[in-house]
């Protein structure tokens, strides 16, 4: 079982304090223009725990990931309150992205998004690659993918 | 090239313009002191005749610049009036070719063609129009051409009637139908109207006579349950009439409709699932509905498929048949009988009695609370009364709950007010998704989906074994991946012996697979293996490894279960079959960047080589079990 890479802990993280943050500002703004008075503290609680609770989903999330690439499927598990595993054929594989979006770049990471015809689940993305590790896992998805030979993929 | 018919050119002007020039006309004469003013009454008249006019211009330039072919391998159609767009569509590709005809145009005796093919969201192909017997032989002929028949004399494969509603069969249907959009714009109206009417009717309300309105309540609930039956009646009615499927050669055709006529035709290789649909009324008399699934339906266009169906995809199953002929028609269409179902374990009954319960008690507690801000006093506490009906409902839920592992399909059930049976053939599975809520981790119960790439899906839920224990869970998802493979490697056998045979090469022999393509006789798949052998090697024998690579990862998530952090752990502790390539990559991935695409590589060398080894054996034993 892979893990993913350490850092994107940072990135989610980080997207867990702006969420609060944001959470927090409104809080405030609420407090000032409400009719009735609330004690000052009530905001900075509110986003207090959001910080909190994001964080801890952020890294026990960090700490449920997981991927694999078997002979003949991907398989990934993830999910902090409802675990999900997934796993996705090889011959099932439409098409294989490697994405780097402005965030991920900004800490050196990337994801590989799988595609298959199927109605929900259609897309299944693999964050927290390095650049290199998601362009080869992008690369040997696609040839595996190609090896297993799926002619009516639908 | 063939052109639409010409009788498309007034009707499709008509249909255009008459909402535009009732538009214009409504705006010019009433509202128009700024519009009507300045141009006048002649003026007003003047303007919708050059409306009318530049519609019928564009209609038929539509007209002339449309056109479509049937070659030997794509339907082409080249159209735009201003943007022109050459589209063709190959045979293969057509999941469903459908027909409809309203009242107008059955009178004028054109029809509209709609091609769907999978994916995107829209129609791929539209005809709007040609004449009714041109839309039967482009249906037919694209059946033909599909099937690669080139030399036309195969035409006319034997039709075979599976399926026709009798006029009590349709009662019966519209009887059992519940409509509950016109109850819906019923009560919206009637909400909003009733204030008004109140206002001029000064009914006068007795103070405190709770009695009075829970009478007009149940009366109200009558009354919707009644429209609400009329209407599901009258559009079951519209919808069904005159309903007929039949099979011709490899393909089911169906026709149904009393307004609009329908024709649609859906080819058997295309089907993705079937759904036996019933309700507690259809099953206390022995009757089932069957959905049909392709993969073509866009989701959003119940227009032109089913009306009412709300994007459904095809309702060209069988709107009602007894429960025995439906499953009968299962049994021809997919030679698979109704399994024995796999329940969910039986403490899950619990688990829905305690869901309902829950429901009852946040019911109680909401009343309790308006009971304490409301003036007079309100019985709060009847919801506490339905908690054996939450019991013996949880009983039920968990009674048609279930899954089965057929032959060549995975069959779930769910569901006790609309209990929906669902037959996926392996070969459709697309992605399989285990999950696990908060909830269910607490009961160490697990949900499964087959996931496919039908259209119902997208509203009616997958294929879904729900509630079943863990280490079944776990086992089943790896059991579909691995019979997924099976099925299409069996199918893919099938056809290349077929494909063989057809092209007189010598006769193709089981368990020599590996030989044979590189015999040259068919060149796509030869190509794909002569570019990356190692990766034919580590796919085909995965049947081995695979399953005990399956088996531990379903024993280590079935004793840690609890665990959160179960990946952490399991991952140093577990027995695999390569531990040096596993600490590798752990090692990779907490270190840094570099490694990790390293390791990801030598594993990938790694497993190429042990599996160079025990190659043959588990090649024959996939052989096997694929020829079941």
């Amino acid at each position: 079982m892979n893990r993913l890479h350490p850092r994107i802990r940072l990135l989610w993280v980080a997207r867990a304090v702006v969420f609060a943050l944001v959470v927090g500002g409104v809080a405030t703004a609420a407090t000032l223009f409400a009719p009735v008075s609330i004690p000052s503290y009530v905001p900075v609680a509110v986003g207090g725990v959001f910080l909190v609770v994001g964080v801890a989903v952020a890294l026990l999330r960090y700490r449920a990931w997981g991927y694999e690439v078997r002979d003949d499927s991907l398989y990934l598990q993830r999910g902090v309150l409802t675990k999900v595993n997934t796993v996705v054929p090889f011959v099932r594989v439409q098409h294989v992205d490697s994405t780097r979006g402005p965030l991920e770049r900004l800490v050196g990471l990337a994801s590989t998004v799988v595609y298959t015809a199927g109605s929900r689940g259609a897309d299944v993305s693999i964050p927290g690659l390095t650049p290199e590790g998601a362009e080869d896992l992008q690369d040997r998805l696609k040839r595996l993918a190609i090896a297993s030979e799926g002619d009516d993929a639908v | 090239m063939t052109r639409l018919s010409p009788l498309s050119v007034p009707y499709r002007a008509v249909q255009r313009s008459a909402s535009i020039v009732f538009a214009l006309a409504f705006f010019a004469f009433t509202g128009g002191t700024a519009f009507g003013g300045f141009l006048g009454g002649l003026g007003s008249v003047a303007l919708v005749g050059v409306v009318v006019v530049a519609i019928a211009g564009y209609e038929l330039a539509y007209f002339r610049r449309f056109e479509y072919e049937l070659t030997p391998d794509t339907l082409d159609i080249r159209s735009g009036v201003f943007s022109r767009r050459n589209r063709e569509i190959p045979y293969r590709r057509i999941q469903n070719v459908d027909i409809s005809r309203n009242v107008a145009q059955r009178l004028v005796g054109i029809a509209a063609v709609n091609l769907e093919t999978a994916g995107g969201g829209e129609t791929e192909g539209s005809l709007r129009f040609v004449s009714y017997e041109e839309a039967r032989r482009i249906q037919s002929e694209v059946a033909r051409l599909k099937r690669g028949g080139t030399e036309g004399d195969a035409a006319e494969p034997e039709q075979e009637l599976l399926f026709e509603l009798t006029p009590r069969e349709l009662a019966i249907v519209g009887a059992l139908s519940f409509d509950l959009r016109l109850p819906g714009l019923v009560f919206v109206f009637g909400s909003t109207a009733f204030p008004i009417v109140a206002s001029y009717v000064d009914v006068p309300v007795p103070a405190g006579s709770v009695a009075a309105a829970g009478v007009g309540v149940v009366a109200l609930g009558l009354l919707v349950a009644l429209v609400s039956w009329a209407a599901g009646f009258a559009s079951a009615v519209v919808n069904y009439y005159g309903f007929r499927l039949t099979r011709v050669g490899d393909e089911l055709q169906y026709e149904r409709g009393l307004l609009q006529r329908y024709n649609g035709s859906i080819p058997l290789d295309k089907l993705q699932t079937l759904t036996v649909e019933d309700n507690p009324l259809k099953r206390r008399f022995g009757y089932a509905t069957l959905l049909v699934e392709t993969a073509g339906y866009a989701p959003s266009s119940d227009g032109s498929n089913g009306s009412g169906g709300g994007g459904r995809g095809s309702e060209a199953a069988i709107p009602l048949a007894t429960r025995d002929r439906v499953l009968g028609l299962v049994a021809d269409l997919e030679g698979v009988e109704e399994p024995t179902f796999e329940g969910p374990p039986t403490r899950i009954r619990r688990r829905y009695a305690v869901r309902y319960s829950l429901v009852l008690g946040a019911a109680t507690l909401a009343l309790y609370g308006a009971n304490r801000f409301l003036p007079q006093e309100i019985p709060w506490f009847v919801p506490l009364a339905l908690v054996p009906v939450a019991v013996v409902a949880g009983a039920l839920q968990w009674q048609h709950r279930g899954y089965a592992l057929a032959e060549n399909h995975f069959v779930t059930r769910n569901g006790f007010w609309k209990r929906e049976m669902r037959f996926v053939p392996y070969y459709r599975v697309q992605t399989v998704i285990e999950r696990r809520t908060v909830f269910q981790r607490r009961w160490r119960v697990s949900t499964v989906t087959a996931d496919t790439a039908g259209s119902i899906s997208l509203v009616g839920g997958d294929a879904t074994a729900v509630d079943i224990e863990v280490d079944d869970a776990a086992e089943l998802r790896e059991t579909l991946n691995d019979r997924l493979r099976e099925a299409l490697a069996a199918r893919r056998e099938a056809r290349q012996q077929s494909r063989q045979a057809a092209l007189g090469i010598r006769a193709a022999e089981p368990g020599r697979d590996p030989d044979e393509s590189d015999s040259g006789s068919t060149p796509d798949v030869e190509t794909d293996v002569s570019e990356t052998p190692e990766f034919v090697e580590e796919a085909e024998p995965a049947v081995g490894g695979d399953d005990e690579d399956a088996e531990e990862v379903g024993d280590g998530d079935e004793a840690e279960a609890d665990d959160p952090f179960i990946w952490g752990e399991s991952v140093e502790s577990e027995p695999g079959p390569e531990p040096e390539s596993e600490s590798e990559r752990d090692d990779g991935a907490e270190n840094d960047d570099d490694t990790e695409s390293d390791s990801d590589d030598g594993d990938e060398d790694d497993d190429a080589d042990e599996t160079g080894d025990a190659e043959d054996e588990p090649e024959e034993s996939s052989d096997e079990r694929g020829a079941i």
